[in-house]
């Protein structure tokens, strides 16, 4: 019955109530525990940090901060963006991530940019798909992992209508 | 009323009463105190100065000047109105009943007196006068509806249905035809309603469902109308009509079990009678084309699944099950747990849930599908199984279950809750608190969640932990009260439970009176709708809410909280707390010097108290005459710890309070009976104990207990010096005439019945407990005997369904009473500690045997929560850092980080 029905996936974003999903996820995905300033930036950054839900249940999220250009002007850092392993391929990811670039384009911030592993090519290829490039190689930024290069990925965002 | 007062003081009077109607004290009291000047001695006055006292709450003054009042003037109805109104106030109903009928003497129609006569006697049950106040208000004014409505109620409650029929169509005879009018329809609808289920219950069941008919269009409640006539109709075995009529209702709601019900009965296919396979075809059948009406429906497909058996069950149950799990309901396990009691169910279920395991991780569909299911089924099936092994007391397995759902979407909060569970009945309630706990912190805004951790938490006596949890959702933040307020019982019994395993027994007994309080208030409650629902017609729920009444003290809380406050006491008597003079003389072994200190210290500690206390009560009366009339501020409760309810003369008098209310409401209750043979062996009341023992043997006469008590109470009876008077020579009679006719001691002695009683149940090891413990008391030199007796037990392997699982038969709870029993009566320490090196093989996680796996050992997964380094800053915050770990949830290393 299910199966061949349509799940829907829908957003919710993250508060002080729910904080607790972020960490659980990010606890099943990455090899890191985050510090308290990346949920203090996550829960400031509002509808740009978001926890994407299969039926009822929370399994993936993105968690962006704001950060202030020189010269004035926002760009977006894409902190975290990750699904649990049994809810990939399902479109999860992609929602997440068309969720922020729509939100960028909407509110005119021009510029978003993440850090990736340098041999993670499925993460590179995905964002790829989403028109990041690859715009530098920082050496040695990781300590306990190897390789401990990673690429930074930018997108700038033209501006679609006006 | 104020007559022989001249005129001024006679206008004065009428004020003070009007001044008390409109809840404007002061001005009352001042009318009241300008005619005593005149008159000191006038009754009347005095009286209703009390009674506005009363309502300024100068309690003590107030009953003094209504006393005062009436013994000057004792032939005045208002001097005794005001007394009864006073003791109304104070809830003593039979005083105030008294004080009504002697103003009545006075002043017999007097319609006010009356009335609050009336409500007091409904309060009371004192159904006869009732019924009598109930006439007389009728007589004098029969052309209010409220009275006739309530003296045809009063003869209802007072057991004659007929009369109130004829009551309540004597009063339609004064209505005229087009009666009633449109705002007046509903309630009229609703007396005839009542009138109707009158005349069902007196068995008049064919004018009952003429009369239904006949009133069809004035009865507004459509839905009821069909429930009441399809109930006559099955009442009056025209069971064709009523199954088309069970029909359409369901075809309202196709949900109702009770209409399936009621349809089963009348195509006479009704679990009642026992079911043949043909009985089960057919209401399979029936079932098969009713869900093909209400498709929507979900008590259609989940009713068959009681009935069917075998391999339709297992077809059933498969067709039931797959669309759930896809779906994700958390609650599908309770849904089917009641079928865990069916022979065979059980085992279908599990063979069943472990081929859709299979294949899902193995093709990522259900069985003979090509269709893949979305990813959560999976998880969704592990956490069936882990609650069905759960159950099936399998808990190493179910852990293994949830911990690997949790490990496939550790989002889900009901899977941290299961696994707290499992740990619970496990017998590891410290990690299944932490658990809770971590279920807790993934939703802060559930009430729910909350709810279940602070239960956890209070079942692993972390009271304060858990206090501070709940009243997270409290109203008034800090103010913990708040959650007697609210009559939170569930809260109050599991934080008494938890006081008393702690030995706290003042502050245990403070929260299980306080539920004791919660009934009392309950019952009070109702008083108010004595009233109103004559006045707004609601007949029908109004005498239902009454018979609910009856036998509110029946229910399970209060059962619980009684038999705590009981337990309480009896300790309370075994071993009363530190007296003043036992203090006192601590106090003087301590050197001068110390000595002096201490007392020093007392006194300071005394008068600040005592301060904080005066300053509290001014404020609290500062605001109330501030807003005099209005809902004061509770007074601060002058014994928070419980520590004066300790300080009771004579426990077991206490005990006997409440025990007499479990007698009175829970009779057929084992718990009930051994309680009150212990206190009144206590209280040496030798016939009232042979009573207990008596309906325990009535109640079961096999149960371990029984036997106990049995045995205890003869072999005490047996130590007893001859009787010398003539009491005792009386209550030695009773014993010599009843001996006899108990059948597990007729001509045996003790000892033979014990081993007799072994004989019968030699595989049970809480009988073999039993019996060991009382051989020790028969003959205390038998010791070595007893403790062999318990040791030799085997545990054996639960038999399911004829083969022996893989679970064993001893129960965790069992085990430790035997432990206990081990140390504490039998007294024989190695004993003990045999006995719990055994346990814990068979209970590995339970904290109480220190099983290897359980959190109470230094090196089990769930102790090191605490060990683990901090390690949450690192140089990149963002995601640029590897931990040194890796930490995966649910599993207790986890929770450092839970602190939100």
């Amino acid at each position: 019955m299910g199966a061949g029905r349509e799940v829907s996936i829908s957003l919710d974003g993250v508060r002080d109530k729910n904080v607790m999903q972020l960490k659980k996820l990010n606890t099943a995905l990455f090899p890191v525990r985050y510090n308290d300033k990346y949920y203090a930036d996550a829960l400031a950054s509002g509808d740009f940090t978001k926890l994407a839900y299969y039926s009822d249940i929370c399994v993936g999220s993105i968690a962006c901060r704001l950060e202030k250009k020189e010269g004035g002007g926002l760009r977006v850092y894409i902190m975290t963006l990750g699904v649990l392993a049994p809810y990939r391929g399902l479109g999860i990811g992609t929602k997440l991530l068309n969720h922020v670039i729509d939100l960028c384009s909407k509110q005119n911030i021009s510029e978003m940019y993440l850090h990736v592993q340098t041999n993670n090519e499925d993460a590179i290829s995905f964002y790829k798909k989403f028109g990041f490039e690859i715009t530098d190689t920082i050496q040695n930024y990781y300590t306990n992992i190897t390789p401990p290069d990673c690429y930074l990925l930018t997108k700038f965002i033209t501006e679609t209508k006006n | 009323m104020g007559a022989s007062l001249p005129p001024k003081e006679a206008n004065l009077f009428k004020l003070i009463v009007k001044s008390y109607e409109s809840k404007q004290y002061k001005k009352g009291l001042k009318a009241a105190d300008t005619i005593l000047k005149k008159f000191p001695d006038h009754g009347e006055t005095l009286s209703m100065k009390g009674l506005t006292l009363n309502c300024m709450d100068r309690k003590s003054e107030a009953y003094e000047l209504v006393r005062l009042g009436l013994k000057n003037d004792l032939k005045s109805h208002v001097c005794w109105h005001v007394y009864g109104l006073l003791y109304r106030s104070d809830r003593e109903y039979r005083e105030a009943i008294k004080c009504y009928r002697n103003a009545l003497r006075i002043d017999p129609d007097n319609i006010e007196i009356l009335r609050d006569l009336s409500l007091l006697q409904a309060q009371m049950r004192d159904l006869t006068g009732f019924v009598e106040t109930r006439q007389k208000l009728l007589s004098l004014k029969p052309n209010h509806r409220m009275n006739w409505i309530g003296f045809a109620v009063a003869h209802h409650l007072n057991s004659d249905g007929s009369k109130a029929v004829e009551i309540l169509e004597a009063y339609e005879g004064t209505l005229d035809d087009d009666y009633p009018p449109d705002n007046e329809r509903c309630e009229h609808g609703e007396m005839l309603l009542y009138k109707i289920s009158l005349l069902e219950e007196c068995g008049s069941l064919e004018r009952a469902i003429e009369e239904l008919r006949k009133k069809e269009s004035k009865i507004v409640d459509k839905l009821t109308y069909k429930e009441q006539e399809v109930s006559l109709l099955v009442k009056l075995g025209r069971h064709e009509e009523g199954a088309e009529l069970y029909k359409a209702l369901l075809s309202i709601n196709p949900d109702n079990y009770r209409y399936y019900e009621g349809l089963q009965k009348c195509v006479g296919l009704h679990a009642e009678n026992g079911l043949s396979s043909s009985d089960i075809d057919q209401l399979d059948a029936l079932y098969k084309s009713l869900g093909q009406q209400y498709t929507w429906s979900s008590a259609v497909k989940r009713i068959p699944l009681d009935f069917l058996q075998g391999e339709k069950f297992h077809e059933a149950v498969d067709n039931y099950i797959r669309p759930l799990l896809t779906k994700g309901v958390p609650s599908l396990f309770s849904d089917l747990s009641p079928l865990y009691d069916h022979p065979g169910k059980a085992d279908i279920l599990e063979k069943l849930i472990l081929e859709l395991e299979h294949s899902l991780r193995i093709s990522g569909g259900y069985p003979g599908r090509a269709e893949k299911e979305p990813p959560s089924t999976l998880m969704w099936t592990l956490f069936f199984l882990a609650q069905h092994y759960d159950r099936r007391g399998q808990y190493d397995v179910a852990l293994s279950k949830i911990d690997e759902a949790i490990e496939h979407t550790p989002t889900v909060i009901d899977l941290y809750s299961v696994k707290s569970r499992i740990l619970k009945h496990a017998g590891d309630s410290a990690a299944a608190a932490t658990l809770a706990d971590e279920a807790r912190c993934m939703d802060l805004a559930d009430r729910y969640i909350n709810s279940e951790c602070v239960k956890r938490m209070l079942q692993a006596d972390q009271v304060a932990s858990a206090e501070k949890t709940a009243v997270l959702f409290t109203k008034d933040g800090d103010q913990h009260n708040n959650l007697h307020d609210m009559q939170c019982m569930w809260y109050e019994l599991a934080s008494g439970e938890s006081y008393f395993r702690q030995g706290d027994l003042g502050r245990a007994l403070k929260k299980f009176l306080a539920v004791e309080k919660h009934y009392a208030d309950i019952t009070e409650d109702q008083f108010d709708f004595h009233s109103y629902c004559l006045r707004k017609m609601t007949l029908r729920a109004y005498v239902a809410m009454l018979k609910f009444q009856d036998r509110l003290h029946s229910h399970a809380y209060f059962h619980k909280a009684a038999a705590g406050a009981i337990r309480c006491y009896i300790k309370l008597f075994d071993s009363p707390s530190k007296s003043m003079a036992e203090e006192e003389e601590e106090m003087s072994k301590l050197p001068p010097s110390q000595r002096k200190k201490m007392r020093q210290k007392q006194k300071k500690a005394e008068a600040r108290a005592k301060k904080e206390a005066e300053v509290r009560n001014e404020e609290s009366s500062a605001s109330n005459v501030s807003k005099s009339g209005k809902r004061h501020v509770k007074p601060v409760d002058p014994d928070p710890n419980g520590e004066k309810l300790l300080q009771v003369e004579d426990p077991l008098l206490e005990a006997t309070k409440y025990l007499k209310l479990l007698q009175k409401h829970s009779p057929n209750s084992l718990e009930t009976h051994l309680l009150s043979f212990e206190v009144n062996m206590r209280k040496k009341k030798i016939l009232l104990a042979l009573q207990a023992v008596k309906q325990l043997l009535r109640l079961d006469a096999e149960n371990p207990d029984s036997h106990r008590c049995l045995v205890r109470f003869f072999h005490k009876v047996g130590t007893m010096t001859a009787p010398v008077t003539d009491t005792e020579k009386l209550v030695w009679s009773v014993l010599e005439a009843e001996r006899p006719f108990i059948s597990q001691l007729h001509e045996k002695n003790l000892t033979e019945a014990n081993k007799i009683f072994f004989e019968k149940h030699k595989g049970s090891l809480m009988h073999r407990a039993a019996v060991a413990e009382m051989l020790f008391v028969l003959e205390p030199n038998k010791k070595r005997e007893a403790i062999k007796l318990i040791e030799d037990s085997t545990n054996n392997p639960a038999p399911i369904n004829g083969a022996l699982g893989p679970v064993k038969e001893w129960k965790l709870k069992d085990c430790i009473a035997v432990h206990k029993l081990l140390g504490a009566v039998l007294d024989d320490p190695d004993a003990a500690l045999r006995w719990k090196v055994r346990c814990a093989q068979y209970f590995p996680c339970s904290t109480y045997f220190e099983g290897e796996r359980s959190s109470a050992m230094p090196n089990s997964v769930y102790s090191q929560i605490a060990k683990k380094p901090e390690n949450g800053d690192s140089s990149h915050p963002e995601g640029g850092n590897i931990a040194d770990f890796v930490t995966s949830n649910g599993k207790l290393e986890a929770f450092k980080d839970l602190t939100v």
